[in-house]
């Protein structure tokens, strides 16, 4: 059932896409805003990205997955390992490899790492790696019908693992300090505003394409599907759909989407390590959604972006009340926000019916609770 | 005073050789008598024979012009003399009045001494360590006459071996008198000496049978180069044996960690099928609570939450009163991880039963919540636990190595698990909670206050948790993210073992434990083998996707 | 190879020691209506799971169309052309009525087409004339969730119809409905029979005496078939008087 976009969402999608693209780059370029803003907004925008992925799990499928940060990092190091290569000589020790080899006593880059002087193998293995990744695990995971918290329990372990291993130095990947110190991407240094604003409008770019596909895809009838299968998976059994397939392709999409953004995060904020890829993070990216309104597309952007822009303030002002906010927070909305901010006019609306409705009973019904309420009283 | 409890009898024989020793004037004559205390004067005779080479036995001459070997007392009187006292029978020296004759250092002539006869007495000394009351000195010392490789040292290796009752002693001198034989002996003794450790299975010896394969090996003793060999590869398979006990022992141990930690969650998650992702903290929440006792038993506690900074007194116990501190951190652990869970179910967990996803949220939630709390009030870096005495020491059994506080993790798993089955098995709260866990709606048609028993279930789950924290204290760190260390360990021990089945989450925690540790020893590395486990579980559900032990249930919602 | 269209032979199904399946045999011929009853716990559900895939038999064949269904699992099974009809009403709630019906409509079910396929014309059409059966025109924009309970019966009634399955599994579905409803269902169920072949659970004997006019009845009994035939000599059979209908004998 496929419809085309809606006429009003189409061009809101074009006022952002044109604030986005063309009038942030614009204003940093006149010295309107600062670079540092943009840069800010621009690791923001692939929250975002890593969001929707998220939500395109947990929203739409009802996957929980706690393992989207393993595959956000897993997108940075593949394109890490590229700019990582991309500095040559100019590292601390001034040796064609990367410094913690050279501090690691290797005298050759391993084989491995040999393609990645190539972007376009870089890019293919930011798709690739996590794609296979999330292809293996989940075609385990939903074979075996392994689903609800069950599956979150797996995710956490299998980003659990992962983590355990980026943290070990033999794996020549840096180790606990993972890349960073990071010089040119695609021959343009990294560090000046001028890339930075070629990577805002990429970030920007693929969020929109990111956020477009998703839009498209959740209106045909494989968005019926998977919204059938969170509902009632069993259901989706007995209506003749192989469920675990669906789940597989909404993992393995999503896990490449998140990857994508990771790849884009890594040389906006120049570091990468092990500690990116942690059930935390995940659940961090979670929180996001969960403010935003999951099962939405708009939520998890809108999310991603209020929390964090909170989050850079307080760990600023208020640093160790940060974490007491951010738990209490996300408690309240668990229990009393589910649909998050978006969902929160049509909640308050409700809420204003209810209370209308009981605020205002006619005399004579409002005699009669009165009565009631003060009957058991009197009777004892 | 060392040796002061051999009987007198031998202290008498042993004070009047060394005083006929000393009275002596032919240096060969000492010598000889002396050497015939090695093997029988022990340390009672040692210690006068140190006296002896550092110069402080005195000859005083008797006014009938006989030679009486003294020792003086340390205090001087005002004079400046020493009461002296015969070396004889240990009594003060008298005159012919009978009063007790004291002597002036300084005019006194020290019994002397020469080099064979100095020799003659460290030999005493040495052998005198083989008698030593404290088994590992006794022990160090028969190797250290091992090592020396000193064959004239054979006779007081095997007089020991006579005396000897502790049994590692006893297979220390065998493997001491085998291995100086193995160097010195002839032929046919080497070739026994070399069967003698290939039995005891001496794992030290191995590198002097390697020696002396090499060199039989060069100097054609076929027979002795294929004994040396044999017990060579019979010490092997006793390497391997000790390793793989060694191994099951502590992956035992690792096991019943996990278990410990695990099983507070098998009755939140496994009987209730609550997600808590803060029972982690919950392990804080005892640990800390072990801390605080421990403080208040010892020097006190000051903490400053908040900025508001107050302090508790300590009692300043020491010794025994103070390792009790930790019997009575376990009730407290338990009490105050329940009430933490008993409030976290009121406040959050009771409205998410339905939506167990959003319970795991919700409980991260906590979770961050409790870290920072625990940040802000111990602050971040870990505190100091004190482990009591008794749990520090080891036995070594056959060459294994069971450290105290493993095998007390081993104990204290039983003792839960026992209390845990009592609890639900024995107690009317028990029986509540197994009919609201299996049937929730007959169970409130038969008046059961569901909502009560969730709150102390999930209260009686969290007190596990605690207990298990305060258990923790005693083998690792305490810090404010201790507990995150164990999340997904405990959650992987529950989701094996068949959830809502607590006999299948033993055996998944000893399970995990083991497999672990196995493996750690094979590859060698610690993280490999953690990774290893990881995918291994993962795998496992493949072929039991809801755990060893499944509930069975005809239940259509599953 | 044999006549039947569902043939089960030995089915043995026990949970945690319960056996709730005793040995069961049971055979359907093409284009029948058959009636299946029994007390709580005869193991009428039962048997559909094990029919459907949900649960596998510990011992026993199963067989469809000379197809054996005991290695095939939910959707397999389904895709040969078996629909069920669950005893409480599953339905997608958060989905229209329409979007209801147009997932269970027949066609490919694979991941690539769910993406690209758009509606056809006739799927459309087909809709539309399961709404009118299932008398839902009205509703077909309503979310499912929204539905009365014998509506929601309905629905679930007709995404079998959209399926167009040949064997048609209903379980209770005159469950919570009105008198009317029920009669109306028993209506729509019989006008079904022949075209499809049709096995109802069901617990209300008046409902039970309606649509087994033509067909057999089947009586379940502690997991094994007890008798079967005629809705008369099934009522007066003796030993189906004494574990079943007992006191109701006499009040139907």
């Amino acid at each position: 059932m496929t419809q085309p976009l809606h006429k009003r969402e189409s061009l809101w999608f074009a006022a952002v896409a044109f604030l986005l693209v063309i009038l942030l780059p614009l204003a940093d370029a006149f010295g309107i805003i600062d670079h540092f803003t943009l840069n800010t907004w621009g690791k923001y925008l692939c929250y975002a990205i890593l969001a929707i992925s998220v939500d395109l799990l947990w929203g739409y499928t009802g996957l929980l997955s706690l393992g989207q940060a393993l595959f956000f990092s897993l997108g940075g190091y593949m394109f890490g390992m590229y700019l990582l290569l991309m500095i040559g000589k100019m590292g601390q020790y001034k040796s064609d490899l990367p410094d913690f080899m050279v501090f690691l006593g290797h005298t050759q880059l391993p084989s491995f790492w040999k393609p990645f002087y190539y972007f376009p193998f870089a890019a293919l293995m930011v798709v690739l790696l996590p794609g296979l990744l999330s292809s293996v695990f989940g075609y385990l995971a939903f074979r075996s019908r392994i689903k609800g918290v069950y599956f979150s329990i797996l995710t956490q372990a299998l980003t659990y693992g992962a983590a355990l291993m980026f943290f070990r130095n033999d794996m020549t990947m840096g180790g606990n300090n993972g890349f960073t110190d990071f010089r040119f991407v695609l021959g343009y240094d990294v560090r000046s505003p001028g890339t930075k604003r070629g990577l805002f409008i990429a970030t920007a770019v693929l969020l929109l394409g990111v956020y477009a596909l998703c839009r498209w895809l959740t209106k045909t009838k494989f968005g019926l599907i998977q919204r059938a299968v969170r509902d009632s998976e069993n259901r989706v059994l007995f209506s003749g759909y192989a469920a675990a397939n669906y789940k597989l392709f909404v993992f393995v999409l999503s896990g490449v989407i998140a990857a994508l953004g990771g790849a884009l995060y890594v040389p906006q904020v120049g570091i990468i390590n092990p500690s990116e890829m942690t059930t935390e993070k995940s659940l961090e990216a979670v929180v996001w959604v969960a403010v935003g309104g999951r099962g939405t597309l708009v939520g998890p952007v809108i999310g991603a972006i209020s929390v964090n822009a909170l989050k850079s303030y307080a760990t600023r002002a208020f640093p160790d009340l940060w974490p007491l906010l951010m738990g209490t927070m996300f408690i309240l909305i668990v229990l009393f926000m589910p649909k998050g901010i978006v969902g929160l006019p049509t909640q308050l609306h409700h809420y204003w019916n209810h209370w209308r409705h009981h605020r205002k009973p006619s005399p004579e019904e409002e005699e009669a609770t009165a009565e009631l309420t003060t009957k058991p009283t009197s009777a004892e | 005073m060392r040796g002061a409890t051999a009987p007198d009898a031998a202290q008498a024989s042993i004070r009047a050789t060394i005083d006929q020793a000393l009275t002596s004037t032919d240096s060969a004559e000492q010598t000889k008598l002396i050497r015939s205390l090695s093997v029988t004067g022990g340390p009672y005779a040692a210690q006068i024979l140190a006296l002896w080479r550092e110069g402080n036995i005195f000859l005083y001459k008797a006014p009938d012009g006989k030679k009486i070997p003294v020792t003086l007392v340390e205090t001087k009187d005002a004079q400046g003399l020493q009461a002296a006292i015969k070396v004889i029978d240990g009594t003060p020296l008298t005159g012919p009045d009978g009063k007790p004759i004291s002597l002036k250092f300084s005019l006194l002539e020290s019994a002397e001494t020469d080099a064979s006869l100095r020799k003659a007495i460290k030999d005493v000394n040495d052998m005198a360590a083989l008698a030593d009351p404290d088994v590992k000195l006794r022990i160090r010392a028969v190797q250290s006459v091992a090592n020396e490789q000193n064959p004239a040292k054979l006779p007081a290796l095997e007089a020991r071996l006579t005396l000897e009752q502790d049994p590692l002693v006893k297979r220390t001198i065998h493997e001491s008198i085998a291995l100086i034989t193995l160097k010195t002996g002839e032929m046919k003794q080497r070739i026994a000496a070399c069967v003698e450790l290939g039995n005891l299975g001496s794992i030290p010896s191995q590198d002097a049978l390697k020696a002396t394969v090499t060199s039989a090996t060069k100097e054609g003793q076929a027979d002795l180069a294929k004994a040396a060999d044999t017990a060579l590869s019979q010490i092997a398979s006793h390497v391997t044996f000790v390793n793989t006990i060694g191994t099951m022992f502590r992956g035992l141990s690792l096991g019943s960690i996990l278990l410990v930690v695990a099983i507070g969650l098998a009755i939140t998650f496994g009987l209730m099928g609550v997600i808590n992702m803060a029972h982690g903290e919950l392990l804080v929440v005892g640990a800390y609570t072990t801390y605080v006792v421990q403080c208040i038993f010892g020097p006190g506690l000051a903490i400053s939450p908040f900025g508001f900074s107050f302090s508790i007194p300590g009692f300043h116990a020491t010794g025994a009163a103070y390792d009790a501190y930790f019997i009575l951190a376990l009730p407290f652990s338990f009490i105050m991880a329940a009430l933490v869970g008993v409030a976290l179910e009121r406040c959050v967990i009771r409205f998410l039963y339905s939506r167990p996803l959003e319970s795991l949220l919700a409980t991260w939630g906590v979770s961050l919540l409790l870290q920072q709390l625990f940040r802000l009030t111990f602050g971040s870096n870990n505190v100091q636990v004190d482990s009591p005495s008794w749990l520090s020491g080891n036995w070594t059994v056959n060459d294994i190595l069971f450290g105290w506080n493993r095998v007390f993790v081993i104990v204290f798993a039983v003792l839960i698990i026992v209390l845990t089955w009592l609890v639900l098995n024995k107690t009317p709260l028990g029986l509540l909670i197994r009919a609201v866990m299996q049937k929730r709606d007959m169970a409130a048609c038969m008046g059961v206050r569901t909502e009560r028993v969730n709150m102390l279930t999930f209260g009686f789950g969290s007190g596990l948790a605690g207990l298990a924290g305060a258990f923790l204290s005693q083998v690792g760190n305490v810090g404010p993210s201790l507990g995150q260390s164990y999340i997904v360990d405990s959650f992987m021990t529950v989701v094996v073992g068949g959830v809502g089945n607590i006999i299948g989450t033993v055996i998944s925690a000893l399970g995990i434990g083991i497999v672990d540790q196995s493996l750690q020893q094979i590859l060698g590395n610690p993280v490999l083998g953690k990774i290893l486990v990881l995918g291994a579980i993962i795998l496992f559900l493949q072929w039991k996707p809801q755990g060893l032990f499944v509930t069975k249930s005809r239940s259509l919602e599953s | 190879m044999n006549k039947f269209l569902l043939s089960a032979e030995g089915l043995n199904k026990s949970f945690s020691g319960f056996k709730a399946i005793n040995n069961l045999s049971f055979y359907l011929e093409t284009g029948e209506l058959r009636t299946v009853i029994g007390p709580n716990g005869a193991g009428k559900t039962s048997f559909l799971d094990l029919i459907t895939g949900r649960t596998k038999p510990d011992t026993g064949t199963l067989n469809f169309e000379n197809n054996d269904l005991l290695p095939m699992n939910e959707y397999e099974i389904y895709r040969l052309g078996i629909g069920r009809k669950f005893q409480t009403p599953t339905v997608y709630t958060d989905h229209t009525v329409f979007e209801n019906l147009y997932l269970s409509l027949g066609g490919s079910r694979g991941v690539w087409n769910s993406i690209f396929t758009r509606i056809k014309p006739e799927q459309k059409q087909r809709i539309e004339e399961v709404l009118e059966i299932i008398k839902l025109t009205e509703k077909a924009q309503w979310k499912a969730g929204a539905l009365a309970h014998g509506q929601k019966q309905w629905l679930e009634i007709g995404m079998l119809l959209a399926q167009n399955a040949k064997l048609l599994l209903v379980d209770e579905p005159a469950a919570g409905m009105t008198d009317e409803e029920t009669h109306r269902t028993g209506e729509l169920l019989l006008s079904l029979a022949g075209k499809h072949t049709i096995v109802v659970i069901e617990h209300d004997m008046t409902f039970v005496r309606q649509i087994s006019k033509n067909g057999r009845v089947t009586v379940l009994h502690q997991g094994s078939v007890l008798c079967e035939g005629s809705v008369d000599y099934v009522q007066s059979n003796e030993k189906v008087v004494e574990v079943y209908l007992g006191r109701k004998a006499k009040t139907v």
